[in-house]
């Protein structure tokens, strides 16, 4: 390859687009091809139900269990807080949007928690870099996105609401990097419940196949 | 002189010395962790290997001294290797606690393995020996026995430095550990030095612990404020001084997190003592004065300058310039009190209570001195004590008797113990008896509410400037973070009053000090430049001072 005048390369594949024009050109039959592909839709969405469409916000498509949505603190068997305030999640933020303050535990072996663990959600940028860098696992993600408040301050999360909301609840953890799902518990529920796709999906939706077609690629 | 060869370059050094220290002299990296400048020799972490030539073995370079014709390696593969195994049997039994240790981001193991080791551990993490953890030595210190790595450096600082002998070896073998004995704490007033020699996480600050991470700071060097032997020290406060961050939401509000002490082998070694390393703590005991005061009212201290110089001038006009004197304060800059004294005309004295008979005079043996004054040698150098005013009282004295009327009265509270109350009430009174009085003042104080103008100024670590220590050295402290509100440097509001009457003075520190050493004998000749990070000695001897 040798760049010619202007920098281009010489053999870079040319695509006659005229001629791809005229092969493809509008004609009558062409055109009622279209049609029939649209009526045939039309048809099977009315008389067999088979319809692509989610009724969200009653279903929502199955988010990918790596979603980075707004974060949770976790916790250990006891249910005290895993974090130790290392200010690592601190550091590594792009968007400053971490707030700790540390404490001195009273079990030595322990010896630092956060008295104070805020996130700023409208600061954040989700790119979840927390989680890397975090050595305890202490912070993950969820699935959860939905962010409606009536006042700004109140998207600013502190320990309390990290740990526990209705939100993880309903969606499930999401982006953790270290561990399968499966093996950590991750908040003072006794049992953490299974996060599927909606129940009214069937197996064979669009969106069930999409989302095994993505596993399959992966 | 000896020549010696150090991966070989050839460096003449004086005899006696070891060849660790005409190492750091040259500016060779050997790594290190009993070894300290300050604190004498042990050689027990078998850190500092290197190769001799002629030596059958690789010889510990901080015991060793240097010899003619000496022919040293540090680079050798011999020497990595020596190093690197050191290195696994110091980490053998490290608890993996850095997410949680204080020392973390500036842990000398973390730095060594890095740069020597970088090694896996062969030893399962379950099976790491457990030891005591974070446990008071002191009210100054804690120990977690688990990180030492033994290298007993604070047994010998309580050994040799301030010879309390608190902190010993206990037992022997896989089993020795520090400690102190249960009815002797650490509470010798230079136990924070511990925790600086300290290379790794072993002993913290119990003040500073998980204030912040290390990372967060940055280091501005200046000098202590606490007394009058000036100790160098770094300030270490959060990294956005100057505007930026999020208020109350990042680390970074122009906070002072720590001092520590740095190295002056004229002043200060590398210690600090207590007192003066919380010192910092102090600006923050009463609210700090943000915004000019009038009868209660805040105003802008920008627009009150020119009105206090018009008051002044009057005054002068009706009762000559005698009757317009200022009181500096001894914790004020050489520039402040230069460009005060140059404006008041030389009415102006320093003294509130009994600093120049104590200036000199030692509270111990290491670095204390009794006169809770910073700058006073400075203000005698400037001649602050030679005005008629005689002294605080002589000029209350001369305030009651209507000879001084107006007055600009600078107070600064001491860092290191309590002003005295009599003073503070003779201020009060002294106030009372002018008829126009400016107070500027760092802290919003009750009694000082009676001045007619009261302006915020810059405490220490606010303000860019030279103190003078007991021995005459001129040393500069720097400003680490903004004051608060309006405050200016005192030496900002002089030069704007010179202004205004008409004399030429930069606000800038160091042009001031040009001033100042083309005209003050004891610092002929001197500048910013020349005194440097570690100050410049002055060029009358103590013995000429003391008088």
């Amino acid at each position: 390859m040798t760049p010619v005048k202007g920098g281009y390369a010489v053999d870079v594949p040319v695509i006659n687009v005229s001629a791809q024009a005229r092969r493809e050109n509008a004609t009558v039959w062409s055109t009622l091809r279209g049609f029939a592909v649209t009526l045939r839709h039309l048809f099977t969405s009315l008389f067999k139900g088979d319809t692509p469409t989610i009724y969200y916000p009653e279903q929502t498509r199955p988010y990918s269990e790596r979603f980075r949505g707004t974060h949770i603190l976790t916790v250990r068997n006891d249910g005290s807080l895993k974090c130790v305030a290392c200010y690592m999640c601190a550091t590594i933020c792009p968007a400053e949007c971490i707030y700790i303050e540390a404490g001195e535990h009273p079990n030595p072996e322990i010896e630092k928690y956060p008295l104070r663990f805020d996130i700023d959600m409208m600061r954040c940028i989700y790119c979840g870099f927390c989680v890397d860098a975090c050595p305890e696992e202490a912070i993950i993600m969820s699935r959860e996105h939905h962010q409606s408040v009536y006042e700004r301050n109140e998207t600013i999360y502190g320990i309390e609401k990290l740990m526990e909301r209705p939100g993880i609840d309903a969606k499930g953890p999401g982006y953790r990097p270290n561990r399968p799902m499966a093996e950590a518990k991750i908040f003072n529920k006794a049992e953490q419940k299974e996060c599927a796709f909606p129940s009214v999906l069937e197996e064979r939706h669009p969106a069930v196949l999409y989302e095994s077609m993505i596993r399959r690629r992966q | 002189m000896p020549k010696v060869t150090i991966n070989g370059q050839i460096y003449e050094a004086e005899k006696g010395r070891t060849i660790i220290q005409v190492a750091d002299e040259v500016g060779v990296q050997i790594p290190r962790y009993c070894y300290h400048p300050d604190i004498g020799i042990d050689g027990s972490c078998r850190m500092c290997l290197v190769e001799v030539k002629g030596a059958p073995k690789l010889v510990p370079s901080c015991a060793t001294p240097i010899a003619d014709n000496m022919e040293v390696r540090t680079t050798t593969e011999r020497v990595h290797q020596a190093v690197r195994y050191a290195m696994e049997f110091l980490l053998l039994h490290h608890p993996i606690d850095c997410p949680v240790c204080d020392q973390s981001g500036e842990c000398w193991l973390q730095d060594y393995y890095m740069a020597h080791a970088g090694h896996d551990s062969r030893y399962p993490l379950g099976q790491k020996t457990r030891r005591k953890k974070a446990f008071d030595l002191g009210p100054l210190v804690k120990l977690d026995q688990e990180r030492c790595i033994l290298c007993t450096r604070c047994v010998r600082f309580t050994r040799n430095v301030t010879k309390t002998n608190e902190i010993q070896v206990f037992s022997r073998g896989h089993n020795s550990e520090i400690g102190v004995f249960e009815d002797k704490p650490l509470t010798n007033p230079y136990s924070g030095n511990v925790v600086d020699v300290c290379p790794v996480g072993a002993l913290t600050s119990a003040d500073f612990r998980f204030k912040v991470r290390v990372w967060f700071l940055k280091g501005t060097p200046s000098v202590c404020g606490g007394c009058s032997t000036g100790c160098n020290l770094r300030i270490d406060h959060s990294a956005r001084a100057v505007g930026g961050g999020i208020p109350g939401y990042t680390a970074t509000d122009g906070e002072i997190y720590r001092t520590v002490g740095r190295r002056n082998v004229d002043v200060n070694k590398s210690w600090l003592c207590d007192e003066g390393r919380l010192s910092f703590h102090s600006l923050q005991r009463w609210p700090r004065l943000r915004y000019a005061m009038v009868a209660g009212e805040q105003k802008s201290a920008a627009e009150l300058i020119p009105e206090i110089h018009q008051r002044f001038e009057s005054i002068r006009a009706q009762h000559g310039d005698n009757a317009v004197a200022a009181l500096g304060s001894a914790e004020n800059t050489n520039e402040a009190l230069f460009l005060m004294k140059k404006y008041f005309k030389g009415h102006v004295d320093f003294r509130l209570g009994k600093e120049v008979e104590l200036y000199q005079q030692r509270e111990d043996e290491l670095l204390r001195r009794l006169d809770k004054h910073a700058n006073t040698r400075g203000a005698l150098d400037l001649g602050l004590d030679r005005s008629r005013l005689n002294g605080f009282h002589g000029a209350r004295e001369l305030a009651e008797r209507k000879e001084i009327r107006a007055m600009w009265i600078s107070f600064h509270p001491q860092l290191v113990g309590d002003d005295s109350p009599e003073i503070i009430a003779d201020l009060k009174q002294l106030i009372g008896s002018l008829e126009f009085s400016v107070l500027s003042t760092t802290h919003d104080f009750d009694w000082a509410r009676s001045a007619s103008i009261l302006l915020p100024m810059a405490a220490w670590s606010e303000e860019k400037g030279t103190f003078t220590n007991y021995a005459g050295r001129v040393q500069v402290t720097n400003r680490a973070v903004m004051p608060p509100g309006d405050a200016q440097p005192l030496h900002v509001y002089m030069s704007e009053l010179l202004k205004l009457s008409g004399i030429e003075a930069a606000s800038n520190p160091s042009v001031v000090f040009e001033w100042i050493s083309s005209e003050v004998p004891a610092y002929t000749g001197m500048s910013y430049d020349a005194i440097g990070l570690l100050g410049q000695a002055a060029v009358q001897t103590p013995e000429e001072v003391l008088r």
